[in-house]
């Protein structure tokens, strides 16, 4: 009889499952990338209160919120090509719709997902940057993109770098469902392994040790990242050049 | 001709009249203290000032030319007005994450596009002016309120406004810095700087200033030199606000 559970088919699973790693680590570093962006935008509609946008920005985020990640790669997946090709036979252009790679599509649908949830969480980083520094930034002349820039969100973005860390690790996982929209990244494979020697525990089980490395891996580089980031505790004096004249 | 002409400045927040009509004119190297009792509308005129609050009404010429401060819709104009102005604020409002020295190199990179080089040293330059260039590396957590009040004024200074506004630029400090900041302006109003300069330090009013405006309820009641304002006011509100500070300098009468 068979071993009922074969340990060491958990680890020669690996290799070959790691050679799909990398479109997990696209899939979510975009993800998040689109995120972060679209997260910003939404913030800034709602901070600055801009009409009608801001009801727009509000329905998105109650919607994405209230719906599973999975049924919204599915109707990103069938909901776009559908829209292109009633645009097609309305305008009688050509949009063509069969050479999206479904790669585009759960690269979309992750990253709004992720937009709604960061939106939220940027916006209360943005809102812990004192308004002086703003008003300061004002005053100098600055314009409100520039002090955004170049003030506002270099400093949030330190008090937001946890959260980004955990939407970046909850991107990860979500990019296990992209295989709905006929993406092979590393779960997909996972199922291909599973179904071919039908020891789908085992495989199951690489794929938890993977994941948890990957995330382990993440958050340590985080911390790296923060640390580099903080204000040092002590500086030295500046020592004038005398010989600068 | 006035450097800077001051006009008809109406200000209320919903039905809270603030600012009633201020009129004021500026000459180059002027230091005018403005005191008065505390929601009279002194921070308001100087954020209309600069456009960090918008008036309904009124007007301000820089160098003969006139800016319609009520309208929101010139973002040009409200640029070039915040280059002519400077703010030190109460609470210095220093960018955090940037060192004494970034945060005066700031303004002179992104609004006066000047090259790395020479915003630095402008900024150097301008640190040396307040006494802090030693701390150009420290970031504000690290300074103490006056170490960052100086450097606030060191970045105000480093755009060369034609009009400096300070707002209370002591009261958020412990009383053993406030004589650092105000050594540091007194030099600053020696060497020629224009300033508005909003205070509770009346002695400290009457001895930097070249003219005391009393405000009080969204007007000017009183405007002359420190001399005239503090020995011989003519108002009385004015008066009243002076005994209440214990700068009036003549007997208060019920003393008698
Ligand atoms: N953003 C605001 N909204 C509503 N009222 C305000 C606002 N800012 C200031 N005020 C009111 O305007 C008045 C003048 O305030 P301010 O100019 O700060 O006075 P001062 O600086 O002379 O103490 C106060 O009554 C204050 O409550
Ligand atoms: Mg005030």
């Amino acid at each position: 009889m068979a071993k009922l559970f074969d340990f060491e088919q958990v680890f020669t699973n690996i290799p070959e499952l790691l050679k799909y790693l990398p479109i997990t680590l696209e899939l979510a570093l975009l993800a998040t990338f689109i995120g972060l962006v679209l997260g910003l935008l939404l913030a800034i509609v709602k901070m600055k209160q801009i009409p009608v946008l801001k009801q727009i920005a509000a329905l998105f985020v109650s919607i994405v919120r209230g719906t599973p990640v999975l049924v919204q790669l599915y109707i990103v997946y069938f909901g776009v090509p559908m829209f292109f090709k009633y645009l097609n036979t309305k305008y009688g252009t050509h949009l063509a719709v069969a050479e999206i790679p479904g790669f585009v599509y759960a690269v979309l649908a992750l990253g709004l997902n992720s937009s709604a949830f960061s939106s939220e969480m940027i916006r209360s980083a943005l809102m812990s940057v004192s308004k002086g520094q703003l008003e300061a930034a004002n005053a100098l002349g600055m314009t409100y993109g520039q002090a955004l820039r170049r003030i506002i969100i270099p400093e949030a973005m330190t008090v937001a770098l946890p959260t980004i860390g955990n939407s970046l690790i909850s991107a990860i996982k979500g990019t296990s469902l992209a295989f709905t929209c006929a993406v092979v990244e590393i779960t997909a494979q996972g199922k291909i392994i599973g179904g071919r020697n039908y020891r789908y525990f085992e495989v199951y089980c690489s794929l938890a040790i993977i994941y948890w490395l990957v995330t382990v891996v993440i958050e340590q580089i985080l911390k790296a990242v923060e640390k580099k980031m903080a204000i040092p505790e002590q500086v030295e004096s500046y020592i004038e050049q005398k010989d600068e004249k | 001709m006035s450097l800077i002409e001051i006009k008809d400045l109406h200000k209320k927040y919903k039905e809270n009249v603030v600012l009633d009509g201020i009129n004021l004119s500026i000459e180059q190297g002027n230091v005018i203290g403005i005191i008065g009792p505390s929601g009279t509308g002194k921070s308001t005129l100087l954020r209309c000032l600069n456009q960090l609050e918008i008036p309904e009404k009124g007007t301000i010429s820089i160098n003969g030319k006139e800016i319609n401060l009520s309208s929101r819709k010139n973002k040009k104009e409200i640029l070039a007005l915040r280059q002519n102005t400077g703010m030190v604020f109460q609470q210095f409002n220093l960018f955090e994450r940037k060192t004494a020295l970034e945060n005066v190199e700031e303004g002179l990179i992104v609004v006066q596009k000047k090259s790395k080089e020479e915003a630095r040293r402008i900024a150097l330059e301008e640190l040396k002016r307040v006494g802090m260039l030693n701390w150009a590396n420290h970031y504000p957590r690290h300074l103490s309120g006056g170490q960052q009040q100086r450097v606030a004024i060191a970045r105000a200074l480093a755009m060369r406004p034609q009009l400096l506004l300070l707002d209370e630029p002591t009261s958020a400090l412990d009383p053993e810095m406030v004589g650092e900041v105000l050594d540091v302006i007194k030099k600053i109003a020696a060497e020629g700087f224009t300033m508005l300069l909003v205070s509770h330090e009346m002695a400290f009013v009457r001895n930097v200033s070249n003219r005391v405006i009393f405000i009080d309820k969204g007007v000017v009641v009183e405007d002359g030199t420190p001399k005239q304002v503090f020995s011989n006011p003519q108002n009385e509100r004015t008066k009243e606000f002076l005994a209440k500070m214990y700068m009036l300098e003549v007997e208060p009468e019920y003393i008698i």
